[in-house]
């Protein structure tokens, strides 16, 4: 018998649960189109086929696959329904690599923006929803991706992907609504509706169905889900791979390619007083209390871009693809501890005084005077320290006489200084990545002698 | 009072707003302490100017009659209240007839001379010597025909104040009322307080005395306390930092003769105790040597493992990799692992020395206490 068998009875009975669950959902959505009356004006020679049986069909077939789940008793391993070898391989070849992976988010993203008017639709949303619902209920079949998937540690962010998932879509269908009727000269939907609800009974109780539902889902969830203790803490021992709190997994991957003072401590501190310092920057009066999408162009896609690729795609990273050594797996690939990932990483000091000069790293004397010692070390990243200085010291005006020009003019030097100076910063980690994965490069500024690297 | 449109509060602010008499304690009306805020507003005072007036036909409490009789715009309201007969309480007999020792008696339509606005007023109006109108026309018949009954407390209105509450309400406000200025009857009583005691103590009494009595104050006392709470934290916080007893291994510690660790090894088994590797290689400049390596991660201090298949140490943090030798080379680790002083004791095992550290970017791993030189 298999140690690690992909398929017992128990996960098939439970997908089994898990399939009915998607088959109740759709069979909401079947009578929710029946009811909109839909219809194909003809299909394979049949004349005004109601939408609806398209949707009828899917919902039985889900039935009778969790049928076919729930009623199994044979051997686990002759159950068919599993994911094909091919189809995971290739899943982990792509996701487990950096470079892949931040391409096909940053895909993704730019497919968000450019295709909103498509996916926002409810059919097609459907469709994802069902999409994502399948994959996770199929890849429960592999025994790796149930171990990281289902540690009780993952559940919750397993659940808060769909949120982010539909908050998003809520955002886009309100906003693609919103700009088709600003285009058109209609009202918009927030001025067709009064805003204004009682606080009683309708807030009150709002709220208090709310806690009792929260309550006893939680009640549920503890009793059905343990907290995942570990052994007592030992200072000499650090579990592998060491994660931090689901919330701080962005920040982790950040340490991944920062100096800690610059990812633990520059850039969070960034972070914040960039998000309180939006409404001093932002000059657009417009998508004051209603959705818009066309009217905050700018704002829309920065904000997004720093929430989803680079935050919330490096939760996602750090939760369910950095295994032990922290390095990167699939989500099908064993955590193998002695996984072998070439990350021989160079200063950039190195690489240009070795590689591309060929001389030794000029090195501080250690009986030397303080200051002909940092005299050395400056001459040994000068050039760390002219891109580091250009960067944040040239690219500003740059950007305010080419593509930020109307930004500048409206904005004034301060709020413009500002603003490119917030929007460098967050550019500086994909392009630190960027480096790394090219040049394999660790650090522009190395100097650990007084612990400070960029 | 039923159709009366303002309360004795109201009519007694307006009659003050108008600004006869640098009146202080308004202590006459039924809740002394709730008057002091109305009296400031004198925008509202000013708008219900005529409501006392019309309430003077039906005098029945001693606001309505003081209201009444101050704020008379002519002789014919002073002759409506006046066969009344009614004396609206003993603040207003005392304020009438003290007041007309000193009143000029004339002008009975002035404003200005019309407006004592309590007993408090009254007596210090009349203590100061410089009372302007008294209560001229009404204040004096009343005052006369209220002489026989003059001892009585049981004016009509049963929600009057005793006699005794007025009489210390005039003595309280009497003073400060003087030439306090308008409108802020009580407030300035409470602050002096302690002044005043702490005065009092020190002619008095000795400076002990005076000392129980300066910390008995609340306030002085609640402060007193929070700072003792504090001090004694603050102790125990200082006694915390020198436990009775350690319970961390000494620094220095023996860890067995070189044979134990035989070249091209790293040794783990001080690791979970002592936190450190033991490391036997020829790897760093070619020469055989024994060393020491702290087991601290130099990007953010968690504790790698030695990967033996590898032939490296590795971090489960944020995957910063060393070589054997300890320098860095995958990873973000900004510089190698530090070395911690060993060196051969007199009984020929090796000793490892905690209390130093040997980093390798400031050329200290040549210190030859970082190392042991393998024969």
């Amino acid at each position: 018998m298999e140690s690690h068998p992909d398929l017992t009875v128990s996960v098939i009975r439970g997908l089994g649960w898990f399939y009915l669950i998607v088959a109740v959902m759709n069979a909401f959505w079947t009578y929710r189109v029946f009811r909109s009356g839909a219809h194909y004006n003809s299909i394979a020679g049949f004349k005004d086929v109601p939408k609806a049986a398209t949707w009828g069909l899917y919902t039985v077939v889900l039935a009778m696959l969790s049928f076919a789940h729930v009623i199994v008793d044979s051997t686990p391993a002759d159950f068919l329904f599993r994911l094909p070898v091919g189809f995971k391989n290739l899943v982990d070849v792509v996701i487990a690599n950096p470079i892949s992976y931040f391409a096909v988010s940053m895909v993704i993203f730019v497919a968000m923006i450019l295709l909103r008017r498509v996916w926002t639709r409810p059919t097609v949303a459907w469709v994802l929803l069902n999409i994502a619902m399948l994959f996770l209920g199929v890849s429960m079949t592999d025994y790796d991706f149930r171990q990281i998937v289902g540690k009780p540690d993952n559940v919750p962010i397993v659940g808060m992907l769909f949120l982010v998932g539909f908050f998003t879509w809520l955002y886009f269908y309100k906003s693609v609504e919103n700009d088709r009727r600003i285009a058109a000269g209609e009202p918009k939907i927030e001025d067709e509706q009064s805003e204004q609800v009682l606080v009683w009974p309708d807030l009150v109780y709002t709220e208090m169905i709310c806690m009792l539902l929260l309550t006893a889902f939680l009640i549920a969830w503890g009793i059905a889900l343990q907290a995942p203790l570990e052994e007592p803490a030992s200072a000499v021992k650090t579990p592998n791979p060491s994660k931090a709190p689901w919330y701080f997994l962005g920040l982790q991957e950040m340490l991944v390619y920062y100096d800690p003072w610059m990812a633990g401590v520059v850039l969070p501190s960034v972070i914040l007083v960039g998000l309180m310092a939006i409404p001093y920057i932002d000059f657009n009066p417009k998508g004051n209390g209603y959705y818009t999408f066309e009217e905050r162009k700018f704002s829309v896609i920065t904000f997004l871009f720093g929430f989803l690729p680079l935050w919330v795609g490096m939760i996602v990273l750090g939760t369910f693809i950095r295994g032990p050594n922290w390095n990167m797996f699939g989500l099908y690939e064993y955590w193998d501890v002695h996984k072998l990932e070439v990350l021989n990483n160079v200063d950039l000091s190195q690489l240009f005084w070795v590689d591309w000069l060929g001389k030794p790293l000029p090195r501080p004397d250690a009986n030397a005077s303080a200051l002909s010692q940092a005299g050395t070390i400056f001459l040994r990243e000068w050039l760390g320290f002219a891109l580091v200085l250009a960067y944040l010291f040239i690219l500003p005006p740059l950007m305010a006489v080419t593509v930020f020009r109307s930004f500048f003019v409206k904005m004034g030097f301060l709020r413009f200084m500002v603003l490119a100076n917030l929007i460098l910063l967050m550019g500086a980690l994909p392009l630190k990545m960027a480096l790394r994965w090219a040049f394999t490069l660790k650090y522009i500024v190395s100097i650990p002698e007084w612990f400070f690297n960029i | 009072m039923a159709d009366k449109k303002l309360t004795t509060e109201e009519i007694l602010a307006l009659a003050r707003s108008q600004g006869a008499f640098g009146s202080g304690g308004g202590d006459a009306a039924p809740e002394p302490e709730a008057d002091a805020p109305p009296v400031e507003e004198t925008p509202l005072a000013a708008e219900s100017a005529e409501a006392p007036a019309q309430s003077a036909a039906k005098p029945s409490s001693t606001a309505d009659i003081l209201a009444a009789a101050r704020t008379q715009a002519g002789g014919d309201d002073t002759e409506k209240a006046t066969p009344a007969a009614k004396p609206g309480s003993t603040a207003d007999i005392l304020a009438a007839a003290r007041a007309e020792g000193t009143s000029g008696g004339a002008a009975p339509k002035k404003p200005a001379a019309a407006k004592p606005a309590s007993t408090a007023d009254i007596l210090a109006a009349a203590r100061a010597g410089k009372a302007g109108g008294g209560g001229a026309a009404a204040a004096k018949p009343q005052a006369v025909k209220a002489s026989p009954r003059k001892a009585a407390s049981a004016t009509p209105a049963g929600e009057r104040p005793s006699v005794a509450e007025m009489i210390k309400a005039a003595r309280e406000g009497g003073p400060a009322g003087a030439d306090a200025p308008p409108a802020k009857p009580k407030l300035p009583t409470r602050p002096p307080l302690p002044v005043k005691k702490k005065g009092e103590a020190s002619t008095r009494r000795s400076f002990f005395a005076d000392t129980i009595v300066f910390v008995t104050e609340p306030f002085m006392a609640a402060w007193l306390a929070m700072g003792a709470i504090a001090a004694i934290w603050g102790l125990a916080t200082a006694r915390f930092m020198m436990p009775n007893m350690i319970v961390e291994p000494p620094t220095k510690f023996k860890i067995g003769p070189e044979s134990d660790y035989p070249p091209g090894t790293v040794s783990t088994k001080w690791k979970a105790e002592r936190g450190i590797w033991v490391v036997n290689t020829d790897q760093y400049d070619g020469k055989g040597m024994i060393y020491a390596l702290a087991s601290v991660c130099t990007h953010l201090g968690c504790t790698p493992n030695w990967l033996e298949g590898e032939q490296k140490f590795k971090c489960p943090c944020h995957g910063s990799g060393f070589y054997i030798t300890g320098i860095n080379f995958e990873g973000p680790a900004p510089r190698p692992l530090e070395r911690v002083g060993l060196k051969l004791a007199d009984d020929g095992s090796l000793e490892v020395d905690k209390s130093v550290k040997f980093q390798e970017e400031l050329g200290q791993w040549q210190d030859p206490a970082s190392f042991v030189e393998m024969a």
